[in-house]
């Protein structure tokens, strides 16, 4: 029978980016389907983060439908197996000989394997017997990880099997085999976002939001996303003229608002289209989120250049990101859609209440 | 008793003590007229560890006099940061600008200071504008009765089933520690004919990592001649199970070592020879010793 996944890469670090963006819950589900990998997180009932993995991530992509023949010709719902993994454990075993790359947010794990490789440089320096020492130091020094990629061959036999990996660096470097058990697909959290329902549409450079959510301090408990209708005017008016108006205007169009025990921050976004690329609403808005669930999404949002910011009637809130390829591949590019990773998260109920009287 | 001795070779004194201070508070240094010895030997190790190591006297040492009433031999007990700490100041100068000054002559010796027994170190020096320092470390220790002495003994271990040279311990220690927060117990499978792994294996993940190709030395026993039965299949895998913790510390001796060989006797134990310098000039080993974990509760 064949493996319902087969799948191969040079390179496993754009891979791992991806699912590193997700990894805050240990247990993911994995869909696998002819176009790709979608691995799914949730956390509290009230957090989705999905990570979009195309079949153009990786060298070599194969799906072999379990169930022949059945749902093969019905293209609305997409012929797909599912599988639970302890993602954490994916993504160590990914990265087990260190060069899978590191995410700035990985600051604990990271900071000590950058220790102990400084240590290792001095040994090289004495022993002298490194052929191509000189080259990995100078990589070390710059604090980048050495020329070697870990290259991945995967595999799924099917539900009840393990998902296998079979890593290496080079054909003379060890070899390393896992097998990492799978359990059977529980259903999560559906959070499905209604575009007719959607009362803000931000679509802005990632790192405007990084800079500005990683000012927050840690402490604060709930994030507020307020939205104001653009200031009126004639709309064919360049927008520097309605930039003026708009600094004298009380109303922000886009407020991000931390409150924690400590006191409140405030961030403004200016009415800017170098900033905000797109920005859609229609009336005054206000929806609050766990802080604790937002900074969630960091991880992603950090490797990210692109952000999507949507918020329904509800307040649910989908926070897209798009995850660029490190090396577009030639000729591969216009083959798929880029990969990107998605979170939605419910409103805190108590403002949904405010908000109703606010609007 | 006397006991004085400049130091030549801070970085490598400064090196070991660095790979065997995370192993236990305290420390045994037994200095024998050609030896010293390190012993870490508390039961209350991670895992089990042991160390046991033995570095010439002339690969670190210079001007080297040793008088004792037990066949002028010295043990001592002492606490391994304190004296990496004495170190670390007195190789200041090779290991980086946190100095003030240059190191010139390290010496260190036996005294007692307010009743106190220390090792002394004298570290003499000059600073960047010219001027002579003396910067002197007082390490306390505790000198050990020779009955107590007699006391220390090596861990008994069967002949083991197999020899191999282990992989750089950098590159050990980037994959083991990824298996750590995966499983607290390490397998590590070897056999005569260059396979070496090193697995894991829990209920939610296996991994096995294979290096093929390692060298497998011959060595030298004194009991060869007893080697009547006949040569065992080369491909036959012998394992052991040990602690993941304890094998990371022995990791730790990354700092001082070029080469590693690894012993394995086949669920007892596990042996690890760390050379300091050249295998060839044998300046010092440092063993390690890992029992082996024998319930596999994963």
């Amino acid at each position: 029978m064949l493996p319902v996944l087969k799948a191969s890469v040079h390179d496993v670090r754009y891979f791992v980016t991806l699912l590193r963006g997700v990894n805050f819950v240990n247990r993911a589900t994995i869909t696998v389907t002819e176009r790709g990998f979608i691995a799914v997180v949730e956390e509290a009932r009230t957090l989705l983060g999905t990570a979009y993995i195309f079949s153009d991530v990786f060298d070599e992509y194969e799906y072999n439908s379990e169930s022949p023949g059945s749902t093969q010709d019905s293209a609305d719902d997409e012929d797909n197996a599912a599988f639970e993994v302890p993602l954490n454990t994916l993504i160590e075993c990914l990265n087990i000989f260190g060069t899978a790359g590191g995410t700035n947010y990985n600051a604990s794990g990271g900071g000590r394997h950058n220790r102990w490789k400084k240590v290792g440089d001095n040994d090289d320096g004495d022993d002298g017997d490194d052929d191509d020492g000189g080259r990995g130091k100078i990589q070390q020094f710059f604090g980048g990880s050495s020329e070697k990629r870990t290259g991945m061959r995967m595999s799924y036999a099917g539900a009840g099997y393990p998902l296998t990996l079979l890593l290496a660096e080079d054909s003379t470097g060890p070899t390393t085999t896992c097998e990492i058990s799978t359990y059977d697909a529980e259903p999560h959290l559906e959070l499905p976002f209604d575009l007719e329902k959607m009362v803000l549409k931000v679509i802005l450079k990632s790192e405007w939001l990084r800079d500005a959510l990683s000012e927050l301090d840690p402490s604060c408990e709930k994030l507020t996303f307020i939205g104001n209708p653009p200031p009126t005017g004639d709309p064919s008016q360049p927008r520097q003229k309605q930039k003026a108006n708009s600094r004298v205007s009380l109303k922000p169009m886009l407020r991000i608002k931390a409150t924690g025990t400590f006191g409140s921050t405030e961030m403004d976004y200016p009415n800017d289209r170098d900033v905000l690329e797109t920005f859609d609403c229609a009336q005054s808005i206000s929806f609050s989120y766990r802080f604790a669930h937002i900074s969630r999404t960091l991880r992603a949002l950090q490797s990210s250049t692109k952000t999507s910011l949507r918020i329904d009637d509800e307040g649910l809130l989908s926070l897209q990101f798009l995850m660029p390829s490190p090396s577009p591949k030639q000729g591969k590019k216009d083959e798929g859609p880029a990969a990107f990773i998605e979170f939605r998260c419910l409103a805190l109920d108590d403002d949904q209440l405010n908000v109703k009287l606010y609007v | 008793m006397r006991f004085r001795t400049t130091i030549d070779n801070v970085p490598t004194f400064f090196r070991i003590i660095q790979s065997i201070e995370k192993l236990q508070k305290k420390c045994i240094i037994k200095f024998t007229e050609t030896n010293m010895h390190l012993i870490c030997n508390s039961d209350t190790n991670e895992g089990g560890i042991q160390v046991w190591s033995q570095i010439k006297v002339e690969s670190i040492f210079s001007g080297y006099r040793i008088q004792s009433n037990a066949s002028n031999e010295i043990t001592v007990a002492l606490f391994s940061e304190a004296l990496l700490a004495a170190l670390r100041s007195a190789s200041s100068s090779t290991t980086g600008a946190l100095s003030s000054f240059e190191a010139e002559e390290v010496v260190m010796k036996l005294a007692k200071k307010s009743d106190q027994a220390v090792l002394s170190f004298e570290i003499t020096g000059m600073t960047r504008v010219g001027r002579r320092v003396k910067v002197t470390h007082d390490v306390k220790i505790e000198v050990m009765k020779p009955s107590d002495v007699e006391r220390l003994n090596e861990p008994m271990c069967p002949e083991p089933d197999t020899h191999i040279l282990l992989p750089p311990l950098q590159k050990l220690r980037t994959i083991v520690d990824r298996l750590r927060p995966m499983s607290n117990v390490l397998g590590v499978r070897a056999n005569n004919n260059g396979c070496l792994q090193f697995s894991i294996h829990t209920e939610s993940v296996k991994v096995d990592t294979e290096w093929k190709g390692c060298t497998n030395p011959k060595m030298a026993r004194e009991n060869a001649s007893q080697q009547e039965d006949p040569p065992s299949d080369p491909d036959e895998m012998f394992s052991v199970l040990v602690s993941i913790r304890s094998f990371i510390k022995f990791l730790h001796s990354h700092v001082v070592s070029t080469t590693t060989i690894a012993c394995i006797c086949q669920n007892h134990c596990m042996i690890l020879y760390v050379y300091i310098g050249d295998v060839a000039d044998a300046g010092g080993v440092l063993t390690f010793y890992i029992p082996a974990m024998l319930d596999d509760d994963g």
